[in-house]
């Protein structure tokens, strides 16, 4: 096996079947059971822990009130003012899925789902809509678009800025994916790259390969940990970012 | 490799779909209750928080209350004082002025009992040395005159004498 199937089979998705729904090729996939995983913890164990009284889920409940508390006092409402404060649940629910499925990557048998561009694609394919959403639904329709390009620009750099901010809209949404799929495929990426480095320096000589492991495992943890690290980074920029984007349609000023 | 980055559109529905309805979901089933006790809990603490504001407010109320009739009050006793002092300074200035009165009167009436006893007593001694005398000349007299004529005589040189020497009068005319 060469690097390149190594990567493919541990990186990329596996498709394992394919339903046809009307014009939709819909494929059953690893990444796809991955987020039913995400999805079936979000739908049944949140409520669950948030509902139940009981002193031994406290603490839980605790971290999952402190991070919603975080996300709409330090989030939400800074970004969008507070009318925002209504969108609190939106963005608990994006900050959770997006770090659930990262996090479901670094368990063994795991797969990253948030490391598939169609994935991340999607994601920000509902802050697109979000943005959209919310600055018509403040504005409407004919505010929104004209206040798209910035308030102080001389009248005749219109026909210039216009187009570039229409682009703009959808640049940041493309480049919210970009990240997030950056992110989250380079850390297990490098991770491969230094155990493969064991197996490339063994054959050359056995006793060398043997020399190389301790610290290519170590630097496999590091690794590993760093990863932990930018899974929860990499929601908390998602989310914050969308709200930032969010707040600019709302309020244009 | 390119199968890395190229999407997949069905999985692309999948997320939306899978997001869409989460976001839905969850915003009634996790979201809504854990901001609803959230805010509650918020709720009672500005609660707490405004009647134990309140209830300082009170307190240090009554407190300057207390103390402004505490201040009152030993104002009043001060003045009950003075007054009470006052009054029993004069009350002493009355008794001693009437005890030197009275002692005045019992002086007075002490000096004329004695007076009025001395007479008294001069008046007796008067008549007693006369009638002494009388006895006494008598009893002379009866070896060489009559009691009649020597009474008579002694009478008139008692007379005599005391029209010379008023001071050896004996009791008051």
């Amino acid at each position: 096996m060469d690097l390149k199937a190594i990567l493919e089979h541990h990186v990329t998705d596996q498709i394992w079947a394919r339903v046809a729904l009307g014009p939709l090729d819909l494929p059953l996939s690893k990444h796809l059971l991955m987020m039913g995983i995400a999805s079936l913890i979000l739908l049944v164990v949140f409520p669950l822990i948030i509902r139940s009284r009981s002193a031994a889920l406290a603490p839980f409940r605790g971290m999952i009130e402190a991070t919603v508390l975080f996300l709409r006092d330090e989030v939400v409402v800074p970004n969008m003012g507070h009318k925002g404060a209504a969108y609190t649940g939106y963005f608990a629910t994006l900050f959770f899925f997006i770090l659930l499925m990262n996090l479901i990557g670094l368990v063994p048998y795991g797969a990253t789902a948030t490391g598939n561009l169609a994935v991340t694609g999607g994601l920000a394919l509902t802050t697109f809509a979000l943005i959209n959403f919310t600055g018509i639904r403040e504005q409407g329709l004919i505010g929104y678009f004209a206040h798209l390009v910035p308030k102080g620009v001389p009248a005749w750099l219109y026909p210039l800025m216009f187009p570039i901010e229409l682009m703009g809209l959808f640049i940041k949404t493309f480049a919210l994916c970009i990240r997030l799929f950056a992110n989250m495929i380079a850390g297990h990426i490098v991770i491969l790259v230094f155990i493969c480095f064991i197996f490339i320096f063994g054959a050359f000589n056995a006793a060398f390969g043997f020399l190389v492991a301790p610290v290519s495992i170590g630097l496999v943890l590091f690794t590993l940990l760093l990863e932990l690290l930018v899974a929860f980074l990499q929601a908390y920029i998602f989310v914050t970012l969308t709200a930032i984007f969010t707040g600019a349609a709302m309020h244009p000023h | 490799m390119e199968a890395l980055i190229r999407p997949e559109i069905g999985l692309m529905f999948w997320t939306i779909t899978c997001f869409v309805l989460l976001a839905l979901l969850l915003s009634r089933t996790a979201w809504k209750p854990l901001l609803q006790a959230v805010e509650e809990r918020e709720r009672a603490i500005k609660h707490d928080r405004n009647t134990a504001e309140t209830a300082r407010a009170e307190a240090e109320k009554l407190k300057a209350e207390l103390d402004a009739k505490l201040a009152e009050l030993k104002a009043e006793i001060s003045r009950r004082l003075d007054e009470a002092r006052v009054s029993a300074e004069k009350e002493k200035d009355i008794l001693i002025e009437e005890a030197r009165k009275s002692a005045g009167v019992i002086v007075e009436a002490s000096r004329r009992e004695i007076e009025a006893q001395k007479l008294d007593a001069a008046r007796e001694l008067k008549s007693k040395v006369a009638e002494l005398s009388i006895l006494a000349a008598e009893r002379i007299l009866l070896k060489q005159l009559d009691h009649r004529a020597n009474t008579d005589l002694a009478s008139k040189y008692l007379a005599e004498l005391e029209k010379e020497r008023p001071e050896l009068k004996l009791g008051g005319e």
